[in-house]
């Protein structure tokens, strides 16, 4: 019980940041994290490790995420597609924002970055999350910031962050 | 490690660097003037990842848990619940546990988990017999078009989660190796699901469908195709 409150005040703020970055709606955003926190609590007994709780909770946002999406979009299973079947990657040329850039990443690419930003998950973890491999991980962390460091080949007054 | 290795370890990974990898920068000036600026680009991504989070948030969340009040409120509350808790403890000491919860665990467990119903990722019959195997059970012949299987947390161990498609629609079955159930076979409903939990091999399996009569089909399917004393 107490565990729980700890996690809920540890952790809601970065599920509501990964949540708002994957929909970019603060109304879905903390729907979303408020139903992760309700369906954790029902299972929070079972939890014997508290300390792989906050990947636990990331996976049930993704599912709760998948499910309001099922609703409305068809179903794409981006974890289990191979690199080669990755979307190209958008130009980033000219004055656009890094938090422009973010947005404009394939859904794929932009899981990983999250998940090792906000969440500050490892590669493997996130490889467990995403149900794929480390090594898949890597590469698509890799490309991911392979796009957005090309906005560093303009000039310094153009890297402007959103606010 | 050379450089275009450091390059891919930093860009993947840049604030877990490993041994070689520090070691290879501090030898190496271009890829230390690379570091530094990888490290500058992350920085100004954490900056714009870190959209305002609403006030109150986390507030919200224990309310709508634990629905929670003013502590004069939770007081009395807690107190009123061990009047309740003291007179109904006697009676559940002897109410036996409820028959069909392992059922429930699986029609809880396909809730929690509905990307399993719309993920398509083909599994082959060797990989999957193998993993049935591993769980306990001999697959003697393909159970259908197996569209996912995930080794998935349960409580106290591993479940193998298989979705695959029959004639008519989807069906899922859940492997628990190493925990019995106290009867042959439990089953549990709810508005979308109906499940069967049998006893199996050294432990248990769950078919979750929409359908008792589904649930049945699967299950004698499972039971024909599927070997548990080997």
């Amino acid at each position: 019980m107490q565990n729980f409150e700890h996690a809920v005040r540890a952790y809601s703020a970065d599920l509501y940041r990964y949540a708002w970055w994957l929909c970019r709606d603060r109304h879905l955003a903390e729907d979303l994290v408020q139903e992760t926190f309700a369906r954790a609590w029902k299972s929070w007994a079972e939890l014997r490790d508290v300390s792989v709780a906050k990947a636990w909770l990331v996976t049930i946002l993704r599912n709760e995420l998948a499910r309001s999406y099922s609703r409305s979009r068809p179903a794409v299973d981006i974890d289990n597609l191979e690199e080669s079947e990755l979307p190209a990657l958008p130009s980033f040329e000219g004055d656009v924002e890094i938090a422009q850039m973010v947005r404009l990443l394939p859904e794929t690419y932009r899981q990983p970055l999250l998940l090792q930003v906000l969440g500050g998950f490892s590669c493997s973890e996130i490889a467990r999350m995403l149900a794929t491999t480390e090594g898949a991980v890597m590469t698509r962390l890799t490309r991911a910031r392979q796009a957005l460091r090309k906005q560093y080949d303009v000039p310094a007054e153009k890297l402007k962050v959103a606010k | 490690m050379n450089c275009l290795d450091f390059h891919r370890a930093k860009l993947a990974e840049p604030t877990r660097l490993g041994p070689e990898a520090q070691s290879h920068a501090a030898q190496c000036a271009a890829c230390a003037a690379f570091a530094h600026s990888v490290d500058e680009t992350e920085r100004d991504l954490e900056r714009a990842l870190a959209t305002p989070v609403p006030d109150g948030l986390a507030d919200r969340v224990l309310l709508r848990v634990h629905g929670r009040r003013p502590a004069w409120y939770r007081w009395a509350l807690a107190a009123s619940v061990a009047i309740v808790v003291a007179v109904g403890l006697a009676r559940a000491l002897y109410v036996p546990a409820p028959g069909d919860q392992y059922a429930r665990k699986a029609i809880e467990h396909v809730a929690m988990e509905p990307e399993s119903l719309s993920t398509v990722d083909p599994t082959n019959v060797e990989a999957l017999g193998e993993l049935i195997r591993a769980s306990g059970g001999t697959l003697k012949a393909p159970l259908g078009t197996v569209r996912y299987v995930r080794l998935c947390p349960v409580e106290n161990g591993t479940a193998l989660h298989i979705v695959f498609e029959t004639g008519q629609g989807l069906a899922t079955v859940l492997i628990v190796p190493g925990r019995s159930l106290p009867q042959t076979q439990q089953q549990a409903s709810t508005s979308d699901w109906n499940a069967l939990a049998r006893a199996a091999g050294h432990g248990y399996y769950a078919v979750v469908t929409p359908s008792g009569s589904r649930t049945a089909q699967v299950d004698r399917l499972i039971r024909e195709r599927i070997d548990w004393n080997a």
